[in-house]
């Protein structure tokens, strides 16, 4: 509704938007759980300060059980004069973001127990599920400005956390500067696209952009693509990833890999299809040139690397790539997108149980070096079996939910007449071995280095938080393969509402 | 009963059960992976005693799994899965009853046993092409970690170049499993169905591809010339049982395949490309029986003999292939490769056993220091020339009607390969003779004058597999009953 309605016509916006508010429950419980964090902040002592992360966890846990309620209660729905997109596509990412949220707290936990800011910590890191949720529902471009920019800021503090330590600091900056430019350039790009279609409304965009000069379109695009694109770490968006990562405390890192990483993913899948319907663009190609790249650029990286947070880092690069896979095939196949959601769920929970099984490796023994994982599996057999079941998962081995992701996403991909993308991966897979198999062997073969011949073996794991994640995490990545039928059914499901 | 289940299922969790066992309770894994695996046996006996001759595809189990994608656990048996589906429950009795690793075998060791022995029964019997595609793959995890634990010295390297040559070959047929699927029409995952419809017709582009795909990962397992390099190593490094497994059940994987996907499903490209194949069999029997012949290392010989061996199922499969539908020199020649893949399995997984039983007491494999074995090990040497009188073809053993059926197809089709290809022959002949001679003949050197004989559980291991492959040599129709290509290679139940 432009400027310049009636005041009934205002009241009755007004009225439909009050009533509209409880599609935003999701958001809510994530607003709601940052604010009472950071007041909560201020009033607990430091020992009490891991109430916070409770609180935090609740709300995420919170947030994915609303959108659950809203779907089934409620359905699907665009909101708020269609700025909002309340669909099967942005709630199930909303579950899958509290999900993973909850478990991050729950990775971060014991290392940060008593240290400085721990509190605000896990403030921040809702407000930045809370604007990962905002950039999955966005179907305006100003909305998708805000979610990105609130995004960036708020992992960036996270990235930042460790301030004593120079790498963290060089980290946060790393990637805060990388942020801001591409954000910018976003910004840009959007504020071509309202140029050349006078609305802010991405699905009317669309409408517009089909008549708009193609060289407008495409550069804009690309802009666009480059801001989203870093938040989904895609080649040639991704030079922050390792450093930023090895920076940032390893459940960062584990956060970063998931969720902003995700959220990117299914705001690209969105704006795309709404700005640029019918292939507006040959974006579908230009899509999937940049999954092969982004693929491959991570996996050949990574097969360097000794340092396993890097290594993960560019398996998370190479992770998008396949991703992206479902992205470009969504033009051309009707199971690009729930293959894109498959992936991401299985994605989650295969790579949380990596980083988590590195967390309580970091915890334990100083150091993520390759090294460091020598003889696992004679000390802490229950990791072992973590770290074997997380990475033969994102290697894409049956019966893994790895597999059945890869499956779907190589069927999208033959379906879109792409059969070169999905050659592409499975070259990428078999480069992929060596550098999985680079740490499941030493934990798997070698004996414990010589400094601890004495550790007895022990079947018990702590601390409790990284235990259940680790617990969590294996059982879905063996449940989600084994058991993939509702999982499928659920990703065939989450739609996209076209406006 | 759904006695095929149960025969891939009990293994499976007899696996997951051997993760959980008392630490304390040391004989117990050795004791669940042999309970486990009679289970198994039963079970496949009980399926012989219901199985029709006369019908192609039978007796299949299915079960909801994966609906909205169409995966199902289907299981089913024509003649060639029930008797490599035997192979594999026989050859894992004696891989688990000989063990792995320090003994009283460990709960790993066991596990990974059962978790081999359960994937490729699931491998050989699976109707649908996902579970397959699963049951390779995870035997394929199984045999690396078996190799990367307990192996020989350079256990790691082989493991590794097993494991990404495997993989290779793993991922060109998910994409050919996935165009097969994504081609037929409703979309189905039931090897059943792919083999009767073909939806993949024709000798085209796409056709040819798909062939491709599945060509090149089966060759990998096979394995033809030039995709074997991973053999010799892998069989070399790796622990005596798992030898005997990857030389008498994985390779049968890539043999297997070539018939039940790209026989069965791509007969027309499959035509297309038989000439070239054909010659890239009789290239693996030649270039295999020359290279064991130089060998020095008793393991590395038996292993470059298995590419020549495996080299006769390529030549036959291609054969079949050419001839039309229902030629006779058709279903001689499959039942010949079926029969060839059940002899060989026999014998070379005899092979790798005598040749670990000489390594553990001699502390090496090469030729060139053992000699005159024979006298102080008299059932040991008895056992080896019975062994490489099997292996090399000798009337009255179980390769010999194999290789005859085999050659008696091809001739039909490939006069002048087949001619070539009984050269190969002619060189096992000498390459085991040769061998014999170097390791059991002669004087003994005084370093082996004192070896012991054979003990019960090398017997144990050894005896019922030497009794099985001399029982098919004298009478072929105990297996050739069984195999009966002409009531399933064209497909359908």
């Amino acid at each position: 509704m432009p400027n310049g309605g009636t005041l009934e016509q205002a009241k009755s916006i007004e009225e439909m938007m009050l009533r509209e508010l409880a599609w935003l429950w999701p958001i809510g419980a994530l607003t709601l759980g940052a604010i009472v964090a950071v007041l909560l902040t201020m009033v607990l002592p430091r020992h009490r300060q891991g109430l916070i992360g409770a609180w935090a966890a609740g709300a995420h846990v919170t947030a994915a059980v609303l959108a659950v309620a809203v779907w089934l209660d409620r359905g699907v729905r665009a909101i708020m004069e269609q700025t909002v997109i309340v669909d099967g596509l942005s709630l199930t990412m909303t579950a899958l973001i509290g999900i993973s949220g909850a478990l991050c707290i729950a990775l971060a936990r014991p290392a940060l127990a008593g240290t400085e800011r721990e509190g605000e910590f896990y403030a921040m890191l809702t407000f930045a599920s809370l604007s990962a949720v905002m950039l999955v529902m966005a179907a305006d471009a100003a909305l998708l400005g805000l979610a990105i920019g609130a995004l960036g800021l708020s992992t960036f503090v996270m990235t930042g956390y460790l301030r004593r330590s120079t790498r963290s600091n060089e980290a946060s900056i790393k990637y805060y500067i990388f942020g801001t430019v591409s954000g910018a350039f976003m910004l840009y790009g959007l504020s071509w696209w309202f140029g050349l279609a006078g609305t802010t409304n991405l699905r009317l965009i669309g409408e517009q952009l089909q008549s708009a000069p193609q060289g407008y379109v495409i550069a804009s695009t690309a802009l666009v693509i480059f801001g989203l694109g870093y938040k989904a770490a895609l080649v040639p968006f991704h030079f922050w990833t390792p450093d930023a990562y090895d920076g940032a405390p390893v459940s960062v890192a584990a956060y970063m890999s998931v969720l902003p990483k995700l959220a990117g993913l299914a705001a690209l899948a969105r704006v795309l299809t709404l700005a640029l319907p019918e292939d507006t663009a040959g974006w579908a190609t230009a899509i999937a040139v940049l999954a092969a790249l982004t693929m491959t650029v991570g996996n050949v990286a990574a097969l360097a690397q000794r340092n396993v947070v890097r290594l993960l880092a560019y398996s998370s690069i190479a992770q998008s790539g396949y991703l992206l896979m479902g992205v470009a095939a969504i033009n051309g196949s009707d199971q690009g997108l729930a293959a894109l959601v498959y992936y991401a769920m299985a994605y989650a929970a295969m790579n949380l149980g990596a980083f988590a099984v590195v967390a309580a490796v970091q915890r334990e023994r100083r150091s993520v070096d390759i090294d460091a994982f020598k003889g696992l599996g004679r000390t802490h057999p229950w990791w072992t079996v973590v770290l074997v079941l997380s990475f033969l998962s994102l290697l894409g081995l049956p019966p893994l939910a790895g597999f059945v992701g890869k499956l779907e996403l190589f069927k999208a991909s033959i379906d879109a007449g792409q059969s070169w993308l999905a050659v592409v991966a499975v070259v990428n897979t078999v480069i992929s071995l060596y550098y999985y198999l680079r740490v499941i062997s030493p934990a798997v073969l070698d004996a414990p280095a010589e400094a601890e011949p004495g550790v007895p073996r022990t079947w018990v794991v702590r601390p409790t938080p990284i235990a259940v994640v680790l617990g969590l995490t294996a059982v879905a990545t063996v449940a989600f393969g084994l058991a993939a039928e509702p999982l499928l059914r659920l990703a065939e499901k989450a739609t996209m509402l076209s406006g | 009963m759904p006695w095929l289940t149960v025969a891939v299922v009990v293994p499976l969790i007899a696996a997951a059960l051997c993760a959980a066992l008392p630490a304390r309770a040391s004989r117990l894994p050795h004791v669940v992976a042999l309970g486990a695996t009679a289970v198994s046996a039963i079970a496949l006996v009980a399926t012989v005693v219901r199985f029709d001759t006369a019908e192609g595809m039978q007796l299949v189990e299915q079960a909801r799994w994966i609906p909205s994608i169409d995966v199902a656990w289907r299981l089913g048996v024509d003649g060639m899965a029930l008797v490599l589906a035997l192979l594999t429950v026989v050859l894992s009795a004696a891989a688990i009853g000989y063990g792995v690793g320090p003994r009283p075998m460990t709960r790993a060791a066991a596990g990974l046993l059962l978790l081999l022995e359960g994937s490729t029964l699931a491998f050989f019997l699976a109707e649908d092409f996902i579970l397959f595609y699963v049951a390779f793959d995870v035997s394929l995890v199984a045999m690396y970690f078996l190799i990367a634990l307990w192996g020989e010295e350079r256990r790691r390297y082989a493991a590794l170049k097993f494991f990404l040559y495997t993989l290779i070959g793993s991922l060109p047929i998910l994409l050919g499993i996935i165009a097969l699927f994504l081609s037929s029409d409703p979309q189905t995952f039931d090897m059943t169905r792919l083999a009767t419809e073909h939806p993949v017709a024709g000798g085209g582009l796409g056709a040819t591809l798909v062939f491709l795909a599945f060509f090149v990962g089966f060759a990998i397992k096979i394995p033809i010339v030039p995709f074997h390099t991973w053999l010799p190593a892998a069989h070399v490094e790796a622990p005596t049982a798992g030898s005997v497994l990857l030389a008498g059940v994985l390779l049968k994987m890539g043999t297997y395949g070539l018939v039940r996907v790209n026989l069965q499903m791509l007969p027309d490209a499959f035509a297309t490309y038989a000439l070239p194949i054909a010659l890239l069999g009789l290239v693996s029997v030649l270039y295999g029986a020359l290279v064991a012949l130089a060998q020095t290392d008793l393991k590395r010989m038996i292993a470059y003999t298995s590419v020549n061996h495996m080299g006769y199922v390529v030549i036959a499969v291609a054969a079949a292939a050419a001839s039309g539908i229902s030629s006779r020199a058709r279903e001689l020649a499959v039942d010949g490769a079926v029969l060839q893949m059940v002899a060989h399995g026999l014998v070379t997984a005899t092979l790798f056993f005598l040749a670990g039983f000489i390594k553990d007491r001699a502390k090496t494999r090469d030729l060139g220091k053992l000699g005159g074995l024979l006298r102080p090990m008299p059932v040991y040497g008895s056992l080896v020339a019975l062994t490489f009188f099997a292996s090399l073809g000798l009337p009255g053993l179980a390769q010999f009607p194999a290789e005859l059926l085999i050659f008696l197809g091809t001739f039909d089709v490939y006069p002048a390969i087949a001619a070539v290809a009984v050269l190969g022959i002619v060189i096992t002949a000498a390459l085991f003779l040769l061998a014999l001679q170097r390791a059991f003949m002669g004087t003994t050197p005084k370093g082996l004058r004192k070896l012991a004989d054979l003990g019960a559980r090398e017997l144990v291991a050894v005896v019922p597999l030497v009794g099985l492959f001399v029982a098919l040599g004298l009478y072929p129709r105990l297996a050739l009953d069984l195999i009966r290509s002409v009531s399933w290679l064209a497909g359908g139940g």
